[in-house]
């Protein structure tokens, strides 16, 4: 009888070990399946280095936050559709994310065409479309599913122009922007705070992307005689102006915006972008933990590589959707409503992050100014150039 | 005033630029009358050979120079061996074809190796810079237009003055003949694409080092400015082309001055256009010169066309339309509708280019027509959405056909040329006419499509909605072809003088084709721009023509069933690729490659 009931005992302990090891391996295979962001961007074509800026900012946040726990001990992890910033291919890749359950939300694209694109399918599928890099005025009002950490220019070009008007005293400008809907939004919002500072907008001069020569654009500007340069740039095109700049004779002060602020710049430009101005939104110097930590991880990463923007803003766009995931969960609705819960994330661009609930975008971008001395970029001592 | 002069010496030091390419290309054309668009991948491939070799390995420049001339020409070899000499007998527009898909590989080659991000070339000259009016010039410029002129010159003599030159002019005169005469057609081809290569990659190596910048995304910039500058000089025309790129970097200098940065390519393509229609064969051609172009079916295969049964088109199309019935996922059916999009510009374009003979590179703006007219009709006057998309294909029927028609006296090559510069002038006229059509900021907030005052938002009525139209365009289509009309039209295609002397007006023939055309490709648009509710200028841009271009051909010219076809593979094959990443327009490019070699009537033949 004892002897049975020890048998069954210990068969009954055995099944229930059995099960408790099916149990926990069961628990184990779903908190080990990590959680999936989808990513539409370039890969390839000719936007097809700003995909692989992006990798390098997310996959540094996804060691820190994987080397953190994770979120609730489950990994964060993302998979990127390659859409060369087409919007025939961002609408296909919307459709894919939306039927694929394991995707919680979506990060990217790149240009505005192919990120609006595929807008109202996100919206009517319920799936945030978190733009990082959509700055189109019209990108939030795609609906409630849209948010964005991109700075808005409406923030940044005041800044801007503070910097150059107020505070290196530049009275006459000829403005230089590309021709794109960031450049043309950038350009306005710069030319409104330039005037109520009480400058002079002597010439605007909009170029296309592909352009590389701009001699001829300088000669307009030479005759506009202005005595401030503003470019409204990426890193390539701001580098090469200020080069053809100077080899034209110009020596006028050149004030940047944010978007060259990349190693790239002064390698590009050489001499050419010594003593250019640039209004950023984070500089390695900054002794804030999160820029310090970021730069730190990022060279260490990536062979003694310094970060760029592009850089910061995926890393910090991981960052947020990491904060938006613990708050929400994996329902994508959830993840939604966690957009307006998530309060303060450390941020290299913002600081601390917030979404203003009534735009979906974050305000308070940092400034910093800087000027490039000696071929590295300082902050600026207040003496004129 | 004296700005005048500034902006002369810098239309001059850009003109030189282009000459660089513009020289190489003619040298082709002039040979095998290829326009090789894998010259600007040629130029990629020099400028990043400069790169490791002054960065890496610190050569001094009279080496760098040999060393990218050396390898640029290798790889000029290889193409000319593998890529093109197979195709030698087949139609014309294959080794064309393949020269877009040589450079796609290329350009991912290099994209791989050396990662997108754009990398410092730092000149190998000294900085010193002569004042010349209120600019300056420095030692690089010099370097480059010694380089762009002792070229042209050198090239002249050879092919005046030794026999290779003979051979080499002989070949280009008359391919059979010259064999005949006992020239070895091949060595002259290979000669003359080793030489034209180590141009093209030293060019871009000095470019390179003029702009301080390389970048994988300049050869098709360069490819386009390139055949511009080429084509105004008289293709095949090497002086000339010296002359076409001065003269092109001058316009675009010149373009600036007058109306702004905004404006500089459109006046490079406008100077294009006028040339063409001016001076058909471009402004530098003897007249004792061949005419550039056989007078008959330039890019038309013939084949016999793979007959599809009635019963089997009327299986596909009902597996079609049942399959959203069946739990497919949206993915699927959006990437459907995309190749149902795709397949009204390909009908689109397989009329014009197939069935008229008149190869258009520039079909995106006939969609950017039919898109910004329809998204404006229907935002501004709040048209019904159905209607509106009508609107947009009969505005790109109407101005499409218009615009185009400057390019209905040119023949082969030229006409793509002109469509190619008419697309970009469409898409620069939308990027700078902002009271219309907000410019960079673009239309958003595009009412969804609907029908009836009943929303289409599902995939699934979306789906349905565009295989039904374009299934409805495909039947007019088919009954056109089979009319008398359709056997006009492929009357002066085949031999257009002939057509001519039995009293077809080939003016009114060419509106007629581009009409029907216009209006399939400009619904397309339409629905496009209502599906995606955000357009700009850059949403239908060249690289969608040239898809479009790829596409009627892999369907066979021509070939309305062809043409959707093709539709849906090229849809699908990048999709299919997809999980390859990095590497999938590079699988992409192979499979085209391939597709030329072993098939280029394509795949069902043209009709």
């Amino acid at each position: 009888m004892s002897k049975i009931d020890r048998r069954t005992l210990v068969k009954g302990s055995f099944g229930a070990m059995m099960a408790g090891a099916a149990f926990s391996r069961a628990a184990f295979a779903q908190s080990s399946e990590p959680i999936l962001l989808g990513v539409s961007g370039p890969l390839t074509g000719p936007n097809a280095q700003y995909g692989t800026q992006w990798k390098q900012g997310f996959d540094l946040a996804l060691d820190e936050i994987q080397a953190a726990g994770g979120i609730s001990g489950r990994k964060l992890a993302y998979q990127f559709e390659d859409s060369q910033s087409d919007p025939r291919q961002s609408v296909a890749i919307a459709q894919k994310f939306l039927s694929d359950p394991r995707i919680v939300m979506e990060l990217g694209d790149f240009s505005s065409p192919a990120s609006m694109a595929a807008s109202p399918i996100y919206q009517r599928g319920g799936l945030v479309q978190f733009g990082f890099t959509n700055s189109h005025p019209d990108f939030t009002k795609g609906g409630d599913f849209m948010w964005s950490t991109s700075v808005s220019q409406a923030d940044e070009q005041p800044l801007l122009a503070s910097y150059a008007v107020k505070r290196l005293g530049l009275k006459k400008l000829a403005v230089l922007h590309l021709n794109t809907d960031w450049g043309r939004t950038s350009r306005d919002y710069f030319v409104k705070a330039a005037k109520e500072y009480g400058a002079e907008i002597a010439v605007t001069e909009g170029y296309i992307a592909e352009e590389r020569d701009f001699r001829s654009t300088l000669v307009r500007v030479r005759d506009a005689n202005p005595d401030g340069l503003i470019l409204i740039s990426y890193y390539s095109d701001g580098a090469l102006i200020a080069r053809q700049a100077r080899q034209v004779g110009l020596k006028q002060v050149i004030c940047a915006a944010s978007s060259v602020y990349s190693p790239k710049f002064l390698e590009l430009g050489g001499e050419a972008v010594e003593d250019v101005h640039v209004g950023t939104r984070y500089f390695p110097e900054d002794p804030r933990p999160e820029v310090q930590k970021f730069i730190a991880g990022f060279k260490s990463k990536y062979n003694g590589l310094e970060p760029d923007a592009f850089n910061a803003y995926a890393y910090d766009a991981m960052n947020m959707a990491a904060a938006v995931v613990k708050i929400g969960g994996t329902d994508r609705k959830a993840i939604r409503d966690a957009f307006a819960k998530v309060k303060d994330v450390p941020s290299v661009i913002f600081g601390t992050a917030t979404f203003d609930v009534a735009t979906r975008r974050v305000k308070g971008a940092m400034n910093a100014e800087l000027v490039v001395r000696k071929g590295q970029f300082a902050l600026w001592d207040g003496k004129p150039t | 005033m004296s700005s005048w002069l500034d902006y002369t010496i810098n239309g001059l030091i850009v003109g030189n630029v282009y000459a660089l390419v513009a020289v190489g290309l003619a040298l082709i054309f002039g040979v095998s009358r290829l326009i090789n668009f894998a010259q600007g991948s040629i130029y990629l491939v020099g400028a990043y050979i400069g790169w490791v070799a002054v960065v890496q390995l610190h050569t001094p420049l009279p080496l760098t120079i040999i060393v990218v001339a050396a390898v640029a020409a290798i790889v000029g070899l290889i193409i000319e061996r593998f890529g093109l000499r197979p195709l030698q007998n087949s139609v014309r527009i294959a080794p064309l074809l393949a020269t877009i898909g040589i450079s796609f590989v290329l350009d991912q080659l290099v994209m791989l190796t050396f990662s997108p991000n754009p990398r410092a070339l730092p000149s190998q000259l000294p900085d010193v810079r002569f004042q010349v009016g209120g600019g300056t010039i420095g030692l690089l410029d010099l370097l480059i237009a010694g380089v762009g002129l002792s070229s042209a010159l050198l090239l002249f003599v050879f092919l005046r003055y030794t026999k290779l030159g003979w051979a080499v002019r002989a070949t280009a005169q008359d391919r059979d003949a010259a064999m005949q005469m006992g020239v070895d057609v091949n060595r002259v081809n290979q000669t003359v694409f080793g030489i034209a290569s180590a141009l093209g990659g030293v060019s871009g190596m000095l470019v390179g080092m003029y702009y301080n910048q390389i970048d994988t995304a300049m050869s098709l910039q360069a490819t386009l400015k390139g055949v511009v500058a080429e084509v105004v000089g008289g293709a095949g025309n090497v002086p000339g082309a010296v002359i076409g790129s001065l003269l092109l970097g001058l316009v675009e200098s010149y373009g600036v001055a007058v109306l702004g940065t905004s404006y500089r390519n459109l006046f490079a393509f406008l100077l294009l256009v006028v040339v063409l229609v001016l001076r058909p064969n471009g402004l530098f051609v003897s007249a004792r010169q061949a005419p550039p172009e056989p007078l008959t079916g330039t890019f038309i295969a013939p084949s016999r066309p793979v007959h599809i049964p009635r019963w089997a088109l009327l299986v596909a199309v009902a597996g079609f339309l049942i399959l959203p019935l069946f739990p497919v996922s949206f993915y699927v059916l959006q990437t459907l509708i995309n190749a149902w999009l795709l397949g009204m510009l390909a009908l689109s374009l397989t009329l014009v280019a197939g069935t008229m003979g008149q190869v258009s590179l520039g079909h995106a703006a006939l969609l950017a027509i039919g898109a910004y007219t329809s998204a404006l009709l229907s935002l501004i006057l709040a048209v019904p959405v159905g209607l509106a998309i009508i609107g947009g294909g009969l505005m790109s029927a109407a101005l499409g056909t218009l615009l185009i028609s400057p390019s209905f006296r040119l023949r082969g090559h030229y006409v793509s040329i002109a469509t190619l510069a008419i697309g970009e002038i469409v898409a620069l006229v939308i990027l700078n006419w902002e009271s219309v059509t907000r410019g960079p900021i673009g239309i958003s907030g595009i009412p969804p499509l609907s029908l009836f005052g009943y929303d289409l938002i599902s995939p699934t009525s979306i789906y349905w909605f565009s295989l039904a139209v374009m299934v409805v365009l495909a039947l007019l289509q088919g009954r056109l072809l089979a009319s008398h009309l359709g056997r006009s039209f492929r009357a002066i295609r085949d031999d257009d003088t002939a057509a001519r002397a039995y009293g077809l007006s080939l003016n009114r023939y060419k509106s007629l084709a581009f009409i029907f055309g216009g209006f399939a490709a400009g619904i397309s648009g339409g629905i496009a721009a209502h599906l995606y509710s955000y357009i700009n200028h850059e949403t239908f841009n060249t690289q969608q023509s040239i898809l479009a271009l790829t596409v009627v051909i892999l369907g066979g010219l021509g070939n309305v069933v062809g043409a959707i076809l093709g539709a849906v593979a090229l849809v699908g094959l990048p999709e299919v690729f997809r999980i390859a990443a990095e590497y999938r327009i590079l699988i992409y490019g192979i499979v085209l490659l391939l597709l030329v070699r072993f098939r280029p009537q394509g795949l069902l033949g043209t009709i």
